[in-house]
């Protein structure tokens, strides 16, 4: 039922569209103790110095090898962490220092996908209670039409309408993260995180999650913060792409730029790595030699440079900031 | 026409059966299990009626009056189980003993697994400075001198409070530190899956995390540990009262009622006062024990999936 008026209003919607979410000089540090008297002997820096911006409707997808700090990211964003240190605005409010009883009210704006569809349930509830909680948290409500409520959203995201009186344990991976979205959804936020919410399943599953989040985003108006292994997935959700290495953001760029012509030489490793279906079609192929360095004593300078097929001298000694090297396209690398 | 109502019962949207229900039918399939369980009902509905059918089995049904005339009869007729060196009816001091005791093992299991719960929650779920300040505390109540502790405590309230209850008092606060670690670990564990963090999420406080997530979760750890607990106060009640330093030598406990076999005349030859109350509280704790048991299979959560 997508008609050409319709792709109007939402060129014309998203146009207008603003910032949803800033994240500004983000920084997740885990304290490393030792010794005797557990004094902080260094840093694991999971989130350093991250900055990006999500507008309303659109989904900015964050890759990055496991390890690498995305689902910190994620996860700080949404305040289930502490940050040690930059900001986040969500639609221009500062959230970084909210607690207690003001942050679990803005709560309610933003949701989360999680990632394992057996652990992110609780086994000793009935699917409706799961789905109703997040409404009874900030509500009081009728208990016949929550049901009635709920049963329709259940629907919405593919389950039948029974699933409200049964347990986690009896559906399938696939069923159980459409119950996990139906969760997120229940309180019409506006932002959901979405922390490799596709990576547990089958790949013919996959594509049919990825499908109902991108209606769902279109019905309901969301932004998503679309976190990923997975390249092609990132591809087919995301408009904005950002890179992660080592808690570091190495490229941030629209979708179509990032494909084709990734300007870090991280992402162009990245995506040579992607299989490519055509067995005819003979792609180059660039391999990373070694290991992720560790995070907690991460290289001197550019955080790529022990791996990077590149490197120059500098790399070693300067960190490369992110700058913007092309319209809308931002890479922190010395080449540039 | 028969299978045709089997077949539209079936396609009634049923409700599934919760965690609790498949644990249910999976303890009452368990039959050592259910014979504990009636001979624990059993024992527990004879002690709560020990009033009323005391004076039906017995002539002598006061439990306290010393009766000159009736000393260390053997069983026969009259006295089903003989009597006393005091004279007064074994089988009535059995009945009024199980109240005692099975009250002093409840009331004392209740505070334990109570205690345990909060302060193994708590620290377990906040971690840091408040896991490390309860545990500490713990383990101060671990390595306290439980035998010295309940002689004096028990000298120090005689008289003040009713002696059963300080009994109850000073077991159940001195034991609760192993249910608190237990509760510790399983929230530990329990905590790390994302249903936790989903919890936080969606705007539960952390009291509501605690109560509605993660509690539910470990509580079958807990319903277990209870009943394991349950005998082992019912010993400890047995234990200290049969050294003197229980319940009060007027009421009369299984434990008290044990404490007659110190003499080596009653020990060697006059079994039926001292093996009523010792084979009672044998198949008591043996039920318990097996209700424990099938408890814990029934709870199992690799096999609820």
């Amino acid at each position: 039922m997508i008609t050409r008026d319709f792709i109007q209003d939402r060129i014309d919607y998203l146009d207008k569209r603003e910032n949803l979410l800033e994240i500004r000089n983000l920084k997740k540090y885990y304290p490393v103790t030792g010794g005797f008297f557990k004094r902080t002997i260094g840093n694991v820096k999971a989130v350093d110095d991250v900055s990006f911006s999500i507008r309303k409707g659109e989904t900015l997808g964050l890759v990055g090898e496991s390890g690498c700090g995305k689902s910190t990211a994620g996860r700080t964003i949404l305040r289930l962490m502490k940050p040690t240190g930059g900001e986040i605005l969500f639609e221009g409010k500062d959230i970084t220092r909210l607690s207690g009883s003001k942050l679990q009210k803005a709560r309610r704006d933003f949701q989360m996908v999680f990632q394992d569809p057996y652990a992110s349930l609780n086994p000793t509830q009935m699917v409706g209670d799961i789905i109703a909680e997040p409404i009874l948290n900030y509500e009081k409500r009728n208990k016949k039409e929550l049901e009635l409520e709920i049963k329709t959203l259940l629907k919405r995201v593919g389950l039948p309408e029974e699933a409200y009186y049964k347990y986690a344990h009896e559906f399938s991976g696939g069923q159980r993260q459409r119950i996990g979205i139906a969760r997120a959804l229940a309180l019409h936020p506006k932002l959901i995180v979405a922390d490799e919410p596709v990576s547990a399943l089958d790949v013919s599953v996959q594509s049919q999650v990825l499908n109902l989040l991108k209606e769902l985003q279109i019905e309901f108006d969301l932004t998503y913060l679309f976190i990923a292994h997975d390249l092609s997935v990132v591809k087919h959700m995301s408009d904005q792409i950002g890179v992660m290495y080592l808690g570091n953001l190495v490229e941030l760029a629209s979708n179509k730029d990032l494909y084709k012509e990734p300007l870090h030489p991280y992402t162009q490793a990245l995506i040579s790595a992607i299989p490519e279906p055509n067995p005819l079609k003979r792609k180059e192929r660039i391999v990373l030699k070694g290991d992720v360095p560790s995070p907690q004593n991460p290289p001197a300078g550019c955080p790529f440079h022990t791996r990077c097929p590149v490197a120059m001298e500098i790399c070693s000694q300067e960190k490369p900031a992110l700058a913007e090297v092309r319209p809308g396209h931002q890479v922190a690398c010395h080449l540039y | 026409m028969a299978s045709s109502t089997t077949i539209t019962q079936q396609k009634k949207p049923e409700r599934s059966l919760s965690p609790w229900q498949i644990a249910r039918r999976k303890f009452v399939r368990n039959k050592l299990a259910m014979i504990s369980s009636f001979f624990i009902m059993l024992v527990t509905l004879m002690s709560l009626s020990a009033p009323f059918i005391a004076p039906l089995l017995s002539p002598l049904p006061d439990i306290s009056k010393v009766n000159i005339g009736a000393m260390n009869i053997e069983p026969n007729g009259e006295h089903l189980l003989g009597t006393d060196k005091s004279g007064r009816d074994v089988l009535t001091r059995l009945f009024y003993g199980g109240r005692i005791s099975l009250l002093v093992g409840f009331s004392a299991t209740l505070i334990v697994i109570t205690l345990g719960t909060v302060v193994g929650a708590l620290a377990g779920f906040f971690g840091g400075f408040i896991d490390s300040l309860l545990m500490r505390f713990t383990d101060f109540v671990l390595n306290f001198p439980f035998l010295v502790f309940v002689i004096v405590l028990n000298t120090i309230l005689y008289g003040i409070v009713d002696g059963l209850w300080v009994l109850i008092m000073v077991i159940g606060a001195l034991s609760w530190g192993g249910v608190a670690r237990l509760v510790r670990s399983k929230v530990l564990a329990e905590k790390e899956n994302e249903y936790i963090l989903a919890a936080l999420s969606i705007g539960c406080s952390p009291f509501k995390v605690i109560t509605k997530h993660l509690l539910p979760n470990v509580i079958s750890t807990i319903i277990v540990q209870g009943t394991l607990i349950f005998a082992t106060m019912i010993v400890i009640e047995s234990a200290l009262s049969y050294l003197g330093f229980g319940v009060p030598q007027a009421t009369p406990s299984w434990g008290n009622m044990l404490s007659s076999a110190n003499e080596p005349d009653v020990l060697q030859g006059k079994p039926w006062i001292w093996m009523p109350p010792a084979i009672i509280i044998t198949l008591t704790i043996l039920s318990i024990n097996f209700i424990g048991e099938g408890l814990k299979d029934a709870l199992n959560p690799k096999s609820l999936r």
